[in-house]
């Protein structure tokens, strides 16, 4: 078979790819040491915050949603007033094992209620909206590898751009492998050898790039052996994916899943409801997963939405764009349990919850005491966690 | 100041240039058709549109047997359309204003209400008043379920709708700084916006699917107290909403920078986007106008402007079967490049979220590389590569009579020849 071998032979034009990139290998070698992973999961469209880890105590919360609030006889229980939606209850496993933590009341200042806008500012880590690279874009020039953090799925978001290099998405792995025809090898070379401008030079530094990040996945992805079974389903397939990255140690040291879906304007509950489960069952099954591979110790996941919804459910039995949210993260280096203060649902701003933890603090101790990368380069600032990460 | 016209007759790489912009690419005999034209008469004559349509369209979504085929033959026949249109540059603004006006078959999944919507994208392509086309694509079944305003209720206000329109459809979001518009204005518009719906074929059941939905005006649903919206204070409704987005002096910029991004360059010059908002406003929102303008301007042809916008998923597709001639493929192969396209990133009529596609080198990256290999060699090397009359000269498939690609690919036999090409840098630009 004429495919991949040939690229392999390719490869001192793929090493050429990266001459334009300054020290590109030399700081690779010095930096990409680590061997832990963080896997971050965006749940697009703002998830409800009050509806996932629920305040099943306070009567402000069933005030405000009289049909939507998940009724106290569902909720899992966690603490004396707060508990999980009942679709989490995959989780609850993780939960009692100390291996999943909630982190309350998280948002950032001047909240903006644009998907769009408020979505930039997660993926830049930047409330200004100046940023223009992602923060995972920053670490992976930080590290010196665009292979290092990577994407699964069809497109790029904007949490994985970088200013010098493209970030790898993966779709699938099984078909992430070039088959070029017989006998195009050469003139494939000199079409790619040939020096660019603009745009072209953009492309054509993807393509080599391209060629170099199958091959480096194709060589290693039988050491993974199918360790859980996964529900059906594209996050689950994304996630089991990531696990056989994860095994084949490629080097990533982030990958990044989405789960689209939450913008919940009208019949919340039947929409959420599903959605949560789909994210629980999955991340059920990665975890064991992982634990089969051998390498739970080695993998955490952090997952966040961009806004969360309003407290007051709306006339469609919805809700509408709101502030703050909750985050959540798990496996065996996070410190279980809930940390941060519930929001005061009677003390709102403009019928939202008032944020008291700044999402770059979370995002702090996954770069600094999970990662160990210098958390303050990336983020631009110095910012304080809820000592999360074990 | 209005955008300066180019001054020279077209040259046989301006025409290629022209052609790959406004009409996905082309065959030699239709480059040699436009030399030596007057660039003006060249746009215009291309901006004249009738309700031709490509002739043996296979696809009928009516014809699904289910919610799910409907949509896969929906997004066929506009492939197809696409691919094979006399009229490429309507094809192109429907897709742009698709991703403009967004809606999307995760909650539109009605037969008549796609149809209308996609008849309201084309017959508004370059339309003489964006006020009308937005009024009419906010009356409609398509954008009243996608964006809940069906639910938006007198003292039960549902402000997604109301929210799109100034973020998304109108006046843009402005900067951190500088606004366009406040959540007052959301809030307000959203009240005014109330008592619209639509009946019949609410899309969702499985029995509707393929039933007529007619949006519908419910005055007892409808709050008409006083509202302030954008500075303008009154017993505001739906349409006085509308006008005032769309006629917003904002408007004029976030909807010029967006026909820059289609036709001009991924990043577009801000103050060439300035020229064309200034003929928006002038011209009362005349889409039309701007176009042919922006499309005969020194701007379009000066040298730095080409080969700098990366094509999309649908328009590489497009691209190459155009370049190639427009050879006839099997229904089976257009159902399946449709979805590929999705693969790529770009499944039609479903953008990821209501902002639609951003493009450029979000288009980019390894798994939609491998992609485009797997299309390139299906349309020129596999067992099902269509015949072609004609090799397509390097001019048709690069642009340009000189440069890096062609060098590179001496010796080869043309069906050879013809796949590297589709894969080159130089191809996937416009």
């Amino acid at each position: 078979m004429p495919d991949r071998r040939d690229f392999l032979k390719l490869s001192a034009l793929a090493v050429a790819a990266t001459t334009g990139m300054p020290g590109f290998l030399a700081r690779a070698a010095a930096q990409a040491g680590g061997s832990k992973t963080l896997v971050v999961i965006q749940l697009t469209g703002g998830n409800d915050g009050l509806n996932t880890l629920v305040p099943y105590s306070n009567g402000a919360y069933y005030a405000a949603r009289p049909n939507i609030a998940i009724p106290r006889k569902d909720v899992l229980t966690l603490t004396p007033d707060l508990g999980m939606h009942p679709a989490l209850k995959p989780l609850m496993g993780l939960w009692d094992a100390g291996q999943l933590a909630w982190m309350e009341n998280v948002g950032y200042p001047n909240p903006n209620r644009s998907h769009f806008a408020s979505m930039a500012i997660w993926h830049t880590a930047d409330p200004t909206q100046a940023g223009a690279e992602g923060w995972i874009g920053r670490v992976a020039e930080k590290i010196g590898d665009p292979f290092c953090a990577s994407n699964l799925g069809g497109t790029t978001p904007l949490a994985l751009r970088a200013e010098t290099f493209s970030l790898p998405s993966i779709e699938r792995v099984d078909t992430f492998q070039v088959k070029l025809p017989q006998g195009l090898d050469g003139a494939l070379n000199r079409l790619l050898d040939a020096p660019r401008e603009g745009e072209a030079d953009y492309l054509l530094r993807a393509t080599r790039q391209m060629m170099k990040n199958t091959a480096r996945v194709q060589e290693n992805v039988k050491k993974y052996r199918a360790g859980a079974s996964y529900p059906e389903g594209r996050f689950a397939e994304q996630l089991q994916d990531a696990a056989r990255l994860i095994a084949a140690g490629v080097g990533q040291r982030v990958l990044y899943v989405s789960l689209g879906g939450f913008d919940t304007h009208a019949g919340q509950r039947a929409e959420q409801d599903e959605l949560l489960g789909t994210l629980a069952a999955g991340l059920s099954a990665f975890h064991a997963d992982l634990e089969k591979q051998g390498l739970a110790d080695d993998v955490i996941v952090m997952g966040f939405s961009e806004f969360g919804r309003r407290v007051a459910e709306n006339a469609s039995a919805g809700t509408d764009h709101g502030k703050g949210s909750v985050m959540f993260a798990l496996g065996k280096g996070v410190r279980g349990g809930v940390h941060g203060s519930s929001p005061d649902l009677e003390d709102l701003s403009e019928g939202d919850i008032k944020y008291r933890q700044d999402f770059r603090g979370v995002y702090a101790e996954a770069l600094a005491r999970w990662l160990k990368l210098d958390d303050r380069a990336i983020l631009g600032g110095t910012f304080q966690g809820p000592g999360w990460v074990a | 100041m209005s955008l300066p016209p180019h001054p020279r007759p077209l040259t046989s790489e301006d025409a290629a240039h022209f052609l790959r912009r406004t009409a996905f690419g082309a065959t030699d005999a239709q480059i040699r058709a436009l030399v030596g034209k007057n660039p003006r008469d060249v746009a215009r004559e291309a901006l004249r549109f009738d309700s031709r349509t490509a002739p043996g369209n296979p696809f009928d979504p009516s014809t699904g047997a289910t919610p799910g085929a409907m949509l896969q033959l929906t997004r066929a026949a506009w492939l197809y359309e696409l691919m094979y249109s006399p009229q490429p540059l309507r094809e192109r603004l429907a897709l742009t204003w698709s991703n403009h006006f967004v809606v999307g078959t995760d909650k539109v999944k009605n037969h008549p209400a796609l149809a209308g919507y996609l008849g309201l994208l084309r017959r508004h392509a370059a339309t003489p008043s964006f006020e009308r086309f937005t009024l009419e694509v906010a009356q409609s079944p398509a954008m009243l379920r996608y964006l809940d305003n069906d639910l938006n209720r007198r003292g039960r206000p549902n402000e997604n709708f109301a929210r799109e329109l100034l973020e998304l459809f109108t006046v843009g979001i402005g900067t951190p700084g500088r606004p366009n518009y406040t959540e007052q204005d959301v809030r307000e518009g959203a009240r005014a916006l109330t008592g619209w719906s639509f009946e019949g074929g609410r899309g969702n059941p499985r029995n509707t699917y393929l039933q007529t939905p007619r949006a519908s005006f419910n005055p007892r649903q409808h709050d008409d107290g006083q509202k302030t919206y954008l500075g303008q204070t009154g017993r505001l409704g739906f349409e006085d909403v509308v006008h005032l987005a769309a006629t917003h002096p904002q408007t004029a910029v976030f909807v010029s920078r967006k026909l820059h991004r289609t036709f001009l360059a991924d990043t577009p010059d801000e103050a060439a986007v300035q020229g064309s908002a200034e003929t928006f406003r002038r011209t009362g929102g005349n889409v039309g106008a701007v176009l042919e303008e922006l499309l005969s301007s020194a701007a379009f042809y000066a040298p730095h402007s080409r080969a700098r916008i990366i094509r999309g998923p649908v328009e590489y597709i497009v691209s190459a079967v155009r370049t190639l001639g427009g050879p006839k493929l099997e229904a089976k192969q257009l159902l399946n490049l449709a979805q590929t396209a999705g693969r790529m990133g770009q499944l039609l009529l479903q953008p990821d979220t209501v902002k639609g596609w951003d493009g450029g080198r979000e288009w980019i990256n390894d798994s939609a590389l491998l992609t485009r290999l797997q299309v390139a060699a299906a349309l020129s090397l596999g067992g099902t590569a269509p015949t072609l009359d004609a090799v397509p000269s390097d001019l048709a498939l690069f642009g340009s009579e000189t440069g890096p690609a062609q060098a590179a690919l001496k010796g080869l036999n043309p069906k050879q020849r013809v796949y590297l090409a589709l894969i080159s840098p130089e191809f996937q630009l416009a």
